[in-house]
Order: C-alpha cells, then sequence, then structure tokens
C-alpha cells in the first residue's frame, strides 16, 4: 500500500513543482513527465501486489469523519488495480506528449500553471477514485478529478466557445454526481455507513424490504456513471468538451476519466449489488443505452467535420460497446455464469484496448493541429508528405478501432459479438443489440477511413499555413509509436490480458461464484450455443495462425510480384489531362458518403436535418406586452439616464458661477464668508 | 497430431492456389455466357489468363510515392488469399477456429479497406469517389452478410463454418437459412462487384475508380483479387447452403463443389447481363431493405423457424 501514497506523492510533488516552475516553459513538462514516471513505477510495486495476493488494503483508516462514520480508506483489488495501472501509463504519455504540444506558439499567452499542475492533481483524483473503499471519499476524490478536468477544458480561457463547452460540462456533471450522491445518502440511512461493504450491506437489506427504493439508487447511480462515461443521452456534455480542452488533456480523459464511468457501474452492479432477479434487470438496461449510444454517436461522429469533434463522438460509440459489452455480462450473472464471464472479460478488455487507440488518435489529431494549425478535416489534405510516421501511426490506430484484424479492436469486439450471439438464446435482445453493434462496426471504419484519409492522403492541401516538412517532436512520437505497438500487441496476443481482466472481474465476486478463465477455452455448449475461446498462443480467434498465413500468402505475392521484373516510370496524377487548381481535383472530407449520410436525414414535412443526434434548440423567450416590460427592466431608461441628467443639469448651473472675472470670483468670497459667519452664529 | 497438421497444410495450400489458379478461368465463363446473351461469341474462356499475362508484363506507372499505394495491391491480395484458408471449399475448411465466420467476413472488409486505400492514396479524385462508394457498399452488404451468417450460426448453434457445413447437411432448409440464403446471394452480387452494383468501378463513368492510376502487375493482382473473391463467395454460398450431396472422398466433393459453383456463377453473370447499373444512392436504398429482410430471416431463426 506504500507504494500507493509514494505514487500520490510523486504526482502531488509534480504538481507543485510544476507550479513553482511554470514560468521555465522549456522544462515544466519534463519535470510533470519525471514525477509521473516515478508515480507508476511506485504503482507498479502495488498493481503487482494487488494482482498476487489478492486485495492490498490499509491496516487502519488514514481519517475518520466521526459525525458521519466516513472513513478515508483504499483498498486495491485486482480490478482497481487493473484501473491504476492504465491511468499510470496514460499519466506517463500524456506529458510526453504535451512537452512538445504545448511548447506550440498558441500557447505562448497562456500560463502553464494552468495546465501541468492541474494535470497532475487530476490523476491523483482519479487514483483515489479509483482505490477509495469509501462511497464519502469516494465522491470526494471524484469531485476532484471532476474540478481540475474543468480547469483543463478551460484552460484556452480567451475562446468563448470552449468556456460555453466548459460550463456545459461542469453542469451535467455535478446534476451527476448530486444524484448520486442522494443515492449514496439513501444506503448511508440504511446501513449508517459509507464504505463500500456497508452499502453493500444496505442494497441487501433495501432488496428485501423496499426494493422500489434499491431501484431508485440504482437508477442514481446509473445516471451519474453513464454521464461520465458518455453515454448518451446524459453525455452530450462530451463533444463539446473533449473538443475544447488542449489536446493532452483530451487524450487523458479519453484514457482515464471517461473509463471510471466503466469502473463505477463494475463497482456498484457487480461488486456492491447482491446478485439477483434485479440485476438482470439492469444488466439489461445499461446495454440498451450502450447500444443506444453506439448507433447515435458513432453516426454523427460520420457527419463530422472537425477531426476532434468527430473523435469526440466516437468516444460516446466505443463506450457503448462497453457498456453493452458489460450490461450482457450483468444480466447474465444470476443465470449464467459463464457467459457473464465472457461479457464482463471482454467489455473489459475493450475499455484497455479503447484507451489504446482512442488516446493515439486524440494524439494524431494533435500532430496534425501541429502542423498545421487547424483540426477542419476539409481543408487539409495529403499530409503524409508532411508527417509520414505520424500517418502511419493515424492509418494503424484507425484500423484498430475500426476492428481491422490483427489489431486489438478486433479482438474485443470478437468477444463482444461471440458473447451477445452466445447469449441470444436465451435472452433474443442481445441479438438485436449485436447486430446493432455489427452495422455500426462498419460505420467506425468508414468514419476512420474518411478521418485518416483526408487527413494524409489524397491531394496536398495545408490549410494555407504552409507547414514545412519535418515530423513532430520524437516525444510526440514516441507516445503515439507505443499506443500503436500496444494496439498490435492486444490484438496478437489476447489472451494474456484476459487472463488478467478475469482475476479482476472474479475478485469483484463470491469466491468461485465465476468460473476459472481456462473455462472459457475448452469447448463449451450453452443453450445450443457452442463458445469457444481456444487455449494457448492460438487462442480466441487464432491471431498468430492467421497472421502466418498471411505472411506466407503475401510472400507468394510478392514473390509473383518480383518475378515479373516491374519496370517503374514515374510519372503525375492524371485529371483529364488538364492543367486544375489544387482546389478543384480536392476531394473534401465533406464529401464523403452523402448518399449514407442521406439515408439517416430526419425529414419532417419541410423540416429537414442531417444526422441523427438529437439537438433541441431553446425557443427564445419573447413577452406578449413587451413595452411596459421593457421599460420596467430597463434601468437606463427610468433610472440611470435621468440621474445622470438631474446631475449635470445641475453642474451646468454651477459651472455659471465660474466666469472668469476677479471680480467675481471677490463677490463670491465676500459672500462666502458672510454667510460662514452667519452659520456661526445661527447654529450657536 | 503431426498428421492432422500436415493434413491441415497441404489442404490449405490447395486452397490457396486453387483459388490463385482456377478463379480466372470462372471468370472466363461468365465472359462468355454475357456473350452469349450479347449475341456474340465472346473471348475465350481463357482470356483473363491472358489479361494477367500481359498486365503483368507491362510497365508500371507510378503516380503516388506513397508506401500504401504501392504495397495495397499485394497486401489485398493477400489478405483474400489468407481468406481462402478460412474458406469452405468442397470441404470443410482448412483452417477452423471459434467465430471464423466473423474473422472471414472482416478479413474480406480488409481486402476492400486495400482498395480503398489505393485509390484515395494516388490522389486522384476519380479513386477518392470510387473509395468512397467502396465504402459505402461496405456498409450495406457488409451487414446483409453477417446477418445471414449469424441466421445460420443460430441455427447450428456456432459461428464455425465447419458446423454450420455439418447442420445444413443433416437438416433440411427452413423457412429462417432459405431467407438467408436469398439475402446472401444478394449480397454477393455487390462483393462480387457485378452489375448491377458495379458501382464502385464504373468503368464509364469513374474510369475505374479506385485502380484508376494502378497499372501493369499492381492492376493484374487487384484484378486477380476480384477474381480470387468471386470464387471463394461462390464456394462459401454453395458450402453453406446447397451442401448436398455430400459424398465421402476430399476428391468427389471438391469437384462437385467447383460445379455448383460455376452454378452460382452463371446466376450471378445472367443477373449481371440483364441489368444496367445502379446509382449509389438506389443501392444504399436497396440493400437497406434487403437488411431489414436479413433481419427477418433472423428473427424466424431465432423462434425456431
Amino acid at each position: 500500500m506504500t507504494g500507493f501514497f509514494i505514487a500520490l506523492m510523486f504526482y502531488l510533488t509534480g504538481a507543485v513543482l510544476a507550479w513553482l516552475f511554470s514560468s521555465k516553459r522549456r522544462w515544466v513538462g519534463s519535470i510533470t513527465l519525471a514525477a509521473h514516471l516515478l508515480a507508476a513505477l511506485s504503482l507498479a510495486d502495488v498493481v503487482i501486489a494487488a494482482f498476487r495476493r489478492g486485495t492490498v488494503t490499509m491496516e487502519y483508516p488514514l481519517w475518520t469523519i466521526a459525525g458521519i462514520h466516513a472513513e478515508l480508506f483504499f483498498k486495491i483489488d485486482p480490478l482497481s488495480a487493473l484501473f491504476l495501472a492504465i491511468i499510470a501509463l496514460v499519466a506517463i504519455l500524456v506529458p510526453l506528449y504535451g512537452r512538445g504540444y504545448m511548447k506550440m506558439p498558441e500557447y505562448d499567452e497562456y500560463n502553464l500553471a494552468g495546465f501541468y499542475p492541474v494535470l497532475s492533481l487530476f490523476f491523483v483524483g482519479v487514483c483515489c477514485v479509483v482505490a477509495a473503499a469509501d462511497l464519502f471519499f469516494f465522491f470526494i476524490f471524484w469531485e476532484i478529478m471532476t474540478l481540475c478536468s474543468y480547469g483543463l477544458v478551460v484552460f484556452e480561457k480567451k475562446d468563448r466557445e470552449k468556456g460555453r463547452a466548459g460550463l456545459k460540462y461542469f453542469i451535467i456533471t455535478h446534476i451527476a454526481t448530486a444524484l448520486m450522491f442522494i443515492a449514496a445518502m439513501i444506503l448511508y440511512r440504511e446501513s449508517g455507513s459509507f464504505s463500500f461493504q456497508g452499502q453493500s450491506d444496505a442494497m441487501t437489506s433495501l432488496l428485501a424490504t423496499r426494493p422500489y427504493l434499491l431501484h431508485l439508487v440504482l437508477l442514481f447511480f446509473f445516471i451519474g456513471f453513464a454521464t461520465k462515461a458518455g453515454i448518451l443521452p446524459m453525455g452530450d456534455w462530451l463533444p463539446g468538451a473533449y473538443a475544447a480542452a488542449p489536446t493532452p488533456a483530451t487524450a487523458a480523459f479519453a484514457g482515464s476519466m471517461t473509463k471510471l464511468g466503466v469502473y463505477g457501474i463494475l463497482r456498484i452492479f457487480v461488486d456492491l449489488l447482491p446478485i439477483s432477479a434485479s440485476t438482470q434487470i439492469w444488466g439489461a438496461i445499461i446495454a440498451v443505452f450502450g447500444t443506444i449510444s453506439i448507433f447515435i454517436g458513432t453516426l454523427t461522429a460520420l457527419v463530422q467535420d472537425d477531426g476532434k469533434k468527430l473523435l469526440s463522438f466516437h468516444v460516446i460509440g466505443q463506450m457503448g460497446y462497453m457498456f453493452l459489452s458489460i450490461g450482457i455480462g450483468i444480466y447474465f450473472l444470476p443465470v449464467q455464469p459463464l457467459l457473464a464471464l465472457a461479457g464482463l472479460c471482454a467489455g473489459i478488455f475493450h475499455l484497455i484496448n479503447n484507451v489504446c487507440y482512442k488516446s493515439c488518435l486524440f494524439f494524431n489529431a494533435g500532430s496534425v493541429y501541429w502542423k498545421v494549425k487547424t483540426f477542419n478535416i476539409n481543408l487539409v489534405g495529403g499530409l503524409a508528405r508532411l508527417l509520414p510516421i505520424t500517418a502511419m501511426w493515424t492509418l494503424l490506430a484507425s484500423f484498430a478501432i475500426a476492428g481491422l484484424p490483427p489489431l486489438n479492436g478486433f479482438a474485443s469486439k470478437w468477444l463482444i459479438y461471440q458473447t451477445a450471439i452466445a447469449g441470444s438464446n436465451i435472452a433474443p435482445l442481445f441479438m438485436l443489440l449485436a447486430v446493432f453493434a455489427l452495422f455500426i462496426s462498419a460505420v467506425t471504419l468508414a468514419s476512420f477511413i474518411k478521418f485518416s484519409t483526408a487527413l494524409f492522403y489524397g491531394k496536398y492541401a495545408d490549410h494555407g499555413s504552409g507547414a514545412q516538412t519535418g515530423e513532430v517532436p520524437p516525444g510526440m512520437q514516441l507516445s503515439q509509436g507505443l499506443l500503436v505497438a500496444a494496439c498490435i500487441g492486444l490484438g496478437l496476443f489476447p489472451l494474456w490480458p484476459l487472463h488478467w481482466i478475469s482475476q479482476a472481474v472474479s475478485g469483484l465476486l463470491p469466491s468461485a461464484f465465476l468460473p476459472p478463465a481456462s473455462a472459457l477455452a475448452g469447448e463449451q455448449t450453452l443453450h445450443g450455443m457452442a463458445l469457444r475461446w481456444g487455449a494457448g498462443l492460438t487462442a480466441a480467434w487464432n491471431p498468430l495462425s492467421l497472421l502466418l498465413v498471411f505472411i506466407l500468402c503475401f510472400a507468394l505475392v510478392y514473390g509473383l510480384y518480383r518475378l515479373t521484373k516491374p519496370v517503374r516510370r514515374v510519372e503525375t496524377t492524371w485529371y483529364c489531362g488538364e492543367e486544375q487548381a489544387d482546389d478543384q481535383v480536392r476531394y473534401q472530407a465533406h464529401s464523403y458518403y452523402l448518399a449514407f449520410k442521406q439515408l439517416f436525414t430526419l425529414q419532417v414535412g419541410r423540416y429537414q436535418r442531417p444526422g441523427v443526434y438529437p439537438t433541441i434548440h431553446y425557443p427564445k423567450i419573447v413577452f406578449s406586452d413587451t413595452g411596459r416590460l421593457k421599460k420596467l427592466l430597463d434601468l437606463d431608461h427610468w433610472f440611470y439616464h435621468p440621474l445622470a441628467d438631474t446631475f449635470q443639469k445641475m453642474a451646468y448651473r454651477f459651472s455659471a458661477t465660474h466666469s472668469g472675472i476677479p471680480h467675481v470670483y471677490l463677490l463670491w468670497l465676500l459672500l462666502g464668508a458672510v454667510s460662514a459667519v452667519v452659520l456661526l452664529f445661527v447654529l450657536k | 497430431m503431426s498428421s492432422s497438421v500436415l493434413q491441415t497444410v497441404a489442404q490449405s495450400a490447395i486452397n490457396v492456389l486453387l483459388v490463385l489458379l482456377l478463379s480466372p478461368l470462372l471468370e472466363g465463363g461468365v465472359r462468355k455466357l454475357v456473350a452469349l446473351v450479347h449475341s456474340r461469341i465472346g473471348p475465350p474462356v481463357y482470356q483473363p489468363y491472358l489479361d494477367l499475362l500481359k498486365l503483368m508484363s507491362k510497365e508500371e506507372i507510378v503516380s503516388s510515392s506513397d508506401g500504401l499505394f504501392r504495397y495495397s495491391p499485394m497486401i489485398c491480395l493477400a489478405l483474400v488469399l489468407a481468406a481462402a484458408v478460412l474458406t469452405p471449399i468442397g470441404a470443410a475448411p482448412p483452417m477452423q477456429m471459434s467465430g471464423d465466420a466473423i474473422t472471414f467476413v472482416y478479413l474480406i472488409t480488409f481486402s476492400s479497406v486495400m482498395i480503398m486505400m489505393s485509390g484515395i492514396s494516388s490522389a486522384s479524385p476519380y479513386g477518392v469517389i470510387g473509395s468512397a462508394r467502396e465504402m459505402m457498399m461496405i456498409l450495406m452488404v457488409e451487414p446483409v452478410m453477417l446477418i445471414a451468417l449469424i441466421t445460420l450460426g443460430v441455427k447450428s448453434g456456432s459461428m464455425q463454418f465447419s458446423d454450420m457445413m455439418t447442420y445444413q447437411a443433416g437438416q433440411g432448409p427452413a423457412l429462417s437459412t432459405v431467407i438467408a440464403a436469398v439475402a446472401l446471394f444478394l449480397s454477393l452480387i455487390a462483393q462480387m462487384a457485378r452489375l448491377p452494383f458495379d458501382i464502385v468501378e464504373a468503368d464509364q463513368e469513374i474510369m475505374e475508380g479506385p485502380f484508376v492510376e494502378q497499372s501493369g502487375t499492381k492492376l493484374a493482382f487487384f484484378k486477380w483479387a476480384f477474381y480470387a473473391k468471386e470464387l471463394i463467395f461462390a464456394a462459401l454460398f454453395v458450402s453453406l447452403f446447397i451442401p448436398r450431396p455430400v459424398f465421402a472422398g476430399y476428391g468427389l466433393n471438391l469437384l462437385f463443389g467447383l460445379l455448383k459453383m460455376a452454378v452460382v456463377l452463371l446466376l450471378v453473370g445472367v443477373v449481371h447481363v440483364v441489368n444496367p447499373r445502379l446509382r449509389i444512392d438506389q443501392a444504399v436504398r436497396y440493400f437497406g431493405v434487403l437488411i431489414f429482410v436479413a433481419l427477418i430471416g433472423l428473427t424466424f431463426a431465432l423462434v425456431g423457424a
């Protein structure tokens, strides 16, 4: 456990040092990076211990608030450890990337004291949320995390639009947190304790006595965590806030904060909620909301032209996949533990994969911004000649999120489909959800083909920024490259992470409730549906053997190519033999997939809007009796102006005495003296 | 153990070589059919081989220095050949694993992505338009195909081609599998880029779309990948939906399989020759309806029909 506190100390020290040296723009990023590296090293100790020993706890709480029995108590079980590992890695990559990114001249006018220290504090909050074992302090750390993230969202204060996005984020998440706190208070009334154990006991007793109250509590928790995760309709804040934050911070949100919504769902619905029929109801609800997010989020992403907005809507869609899978897992907890294990594992595996490619994609978008100063993918094109390596990272990360084999997105989506299809004989609802997920998987591919190719291929356009050749700084490269390497590694060896994940999931439930992970490896037939994940290196969908087959086939084809002894001749691209301006022959990102987008155009009579994303337009407030009310509200009219007029008139009158003739001034003096004497006598 | 590995390797090699060497012949047959309907004599059946050889002997004109432009044809063909290892051609596929139906579809999608990458990296607007169309076709066709395969998966209780084949050979056709067969067949026409769905290349319109800048051996590889896909899809359809008659020996099964595939391609050829090309928005709407048809089939499968 000491490792955890040392890590917190490193984060805090990093924050203080970064604050002190915030004027040293060249060093502040490196200071934060060093602190986060050290913190990650000390967290590794706790993570390994948690996986080896099951749980790491403290002997006694750090601090107890006597009046309400809230204890500052940390407990790290394998699930927390898993999240801590993800967080620690993201915490390293963000300053590694930010070191280069925040040196852009755009940020010269901003004080970096508003960025790096806040970032470190943010990670303190995130780590503590994951480790806390008491709901009261859980919310305190949750609030620290939210406030820090708000600070990062509105970092670029000069932009009014960004401030507005930040305000929306602030309001929505606080409503959600308030709801969750109400839920915790209801449970506290029942058991008199905020500790996870106490809250769980309260749920058990509520389930027996007042189940409707329990469902209210669960609803509040669901809304709270789904809001943070960006699940629609509560996740409406996400695209605006993500696009507003500086890109390294956005990657930090995508890599850690949004995922804590899933952590909360797992904690409440798997760990604390006693397994009963109500578990099933909530599992189905979570899965359905997940699918709604997949559908609306991804289809909306397809029509975005702003690179960062596009990625943000995909965050919503991808969170939907996790919710779908975890919902399936929760649904099957009481009836079919093996499918429950499969669903939960697939969901968490997708979460880990998502951290890898989503953070990488935000970094990619940032690198493009670094080069051409715009996120609008319509305005740029053919950047692969400026950023050849970034182009490769973007392409690979895009393939990973689109679920092309052998990358990690495919590995986890494959598991999700398999689980949903295997479960459909028990609950046909999941088949419908799986079909939605399959369809949207192709939309994701379309969206990322558009994103990566519009930026890097096609006719060259640099938005008039006159960008020079030369890649982004090595730190920014490295952070993207590491994430892509993780995408490939997790894709080729899916059983290795699944082993740890299944341990984390099993740790949440009574021992031997879930079958061991090895049960998924063998032949299993559940209600007539086969489920086999395989074992060893050729696990799941056999990535390694298929890769071998592909390499052999490629060798065959390449050999054939060499055999033909090709003669190469370099020519320019053919534009019908005419001299054309670049803009005339450039196919803009906006024009991709028009026919398909038309299919999802909402049209009611003359009213028409593209896309499926519901936007509420508030009507303007108009009063019928405008004249009088306007006058009443118009302070200028009846208060300031009359007052000012009176003063002005008086001043003019007074200035009339100021005639410029010395005799008159003498007369005034005399009159003044006389009146003073008279006054003295009168007053006496 | 080692003999089974040897058998797998041998059968995989047979599949790959079959797809590579036999597919132009089937294409030639379809061309002959088209010529017959047109009342022409038409090219000889082995014409596609000559086409490929001629393209391979030509010089290679390169308009983009991008690595993607250079390697996408090879990767595309290699992916199609890798998918051949998962495909049941005449017999159960040489490589079998859980959920290989899903993996197969994604491999084929990946090969289409390589076509798109070639088109877009050439920086020609025709290439980009063709690639965007290709993606739209995938968007609409892939769900139809997957739903049809899932329908079979629900009936047979497994998302593995070999289990589906065993089930189909043992059981007669059911309402849901018939609907799935129709849906799969209609989506195959699009996957094979045959009229009325050759919207991606549309030679008279956008001049072969994604391949407009490709030439020489690389264009040959793309063509070859298309021929190979035709054979693979025909084989898939035949093995899954027309499994009978089943013989004891591999050779006889393969022979009859090829015969049935020729019949399927004949049907595709007839559809090809009597239909004009649809516009992309018409095709998108068409497959939108087809998705619902396929979903109805899936619903029947879930209720046991």
